[in-house]
């Protein structure tokens, strides 16, 4: 198992994903994170449905995954796995999913949020998980997409707290 | 009278109406949501909630159409899915568009779907492979 891609994404599968990096990365495995759609069955079907047929998709609690992602089940497969939360990504972290880099692609406005470009804006315990998961040894950026400059968190976050 | 709410990843819903309006004239019970990159899924669930409610009070259901499967207009649209009342379609094509507004209106909703389908499929074709026929 090869992780080539792991992102924090509140869409979770959707067409940046699915069009943009899956084939820039040359995933053939898409792992989603998260317990409310592992739980929802309509939710997990339809997202399974909506992944080409090359590509396997697993979708599981973040306990799961974590798990998943330390046994030998996965092969070769290059993994993009996504989270919808930087909370699930640190759970994930703590459970033994071997992130060092960790991509935030979507986590969007909300009240009390910090907005730090257009698709991502940080509630204070976002902050709080993604510092503990940089200071474990995580190198956090921020990247839409692929054709998009990929920028350090750090650079996005005194910016808006108005240091730099 | 049927609703339909095509919901797409930027503006490409309201240019399909649009462009049905310019070959069918006005057009009664649509809808577009445009879904842009820095939409809040919360947000954009209310646009769906909202548009539903306006194009269903006829209580003929609604039909939601999304440029395509597994985009966040589809996967955030499927979450309305009703048995009773909404159903989802993807790919969505002028074809298709022209077809929910020039299909008999007695159909119930699953059958126009499946109907439209079917017609969206049709309208795919290789201009060089019909002149061979």
């Amino acid at each position: 198992m090869k992780l080539v891609l792991a992102r924090i994404d509140n869409r979770l599968i959707h067409g940046q994903v699915l069009e943009a990096w899956v084939p820039n990365i040359h995933a053939n495995c898409i792992i989603v994170a998260n317990d409310e759609v592992a739980q929802t069955t309509m939710r997990r079907l339809l997202m399974e449905a909506a992944v080409p047929k090359s590509i396997q998709v697993i979708v599981n609690t973040v306990e799961a995954v974590a798990h998943l992602l330390n046994s030998a089940e996965l092969g070769d497969a290059r993994v993009l796995l996504l989270f919808a939360t930087a909370r699930d990504a640190l759970l994930a972290f703590r459970a033994g999913a071997p992130i060092t880099t960790l991509n935030l692609g979507n986590m969007h406005a909300g009240a009390g949020k910090l907005k730090c470009s257009c698709t991502i804006a940080l509630a204070p315990e976002d902050i709080e998980d993604l510092q503990a998961l940089e200071a474990a040894g995580v190198e956090i950026v921020s990247q839409c997409v692929p054709t998009e400059r990929e920028v350090a968190w750090s650079r996005m976050l005194p910016k808006v707290k108005g240091e730099g | 009278m049927k609703g339909l709410v095509i919901a797409t990843h930027a503006d490409m819903g309201a240019a399909l109406l649009r462009a049905c309006e310019l070959i069918i004239g006005p057009l009664p019970n649509a809808r577009a949501i445009s879904v842009q990159r820095e939409d809040d899924v919360e947000v954009v669930r209310q646009s769906f909630a909202e548009a539903i409610a306006a194009v269903g009070r006829d209580g003929d259901g609604v039909l939601i159409m999304t440029d395509m499967l597994g985009g966040t207009p589809a996967n955030i649209g499927a979450s309305f899915i009703d048995a009773e009342g909404v159903d989802l379609l993807t790919g969505v094509s002028l074809p298709m568009v022209l077809k929910f507004f020039n299909s008999k209106s007695d159909l119930g909703l699953t059958e126009l779907a499946l109907i439209l389908k079917a017609y969206g499929q049709q309208g795919i074709q290789l201009a060089s492979e019909l002149l061979k026929r």
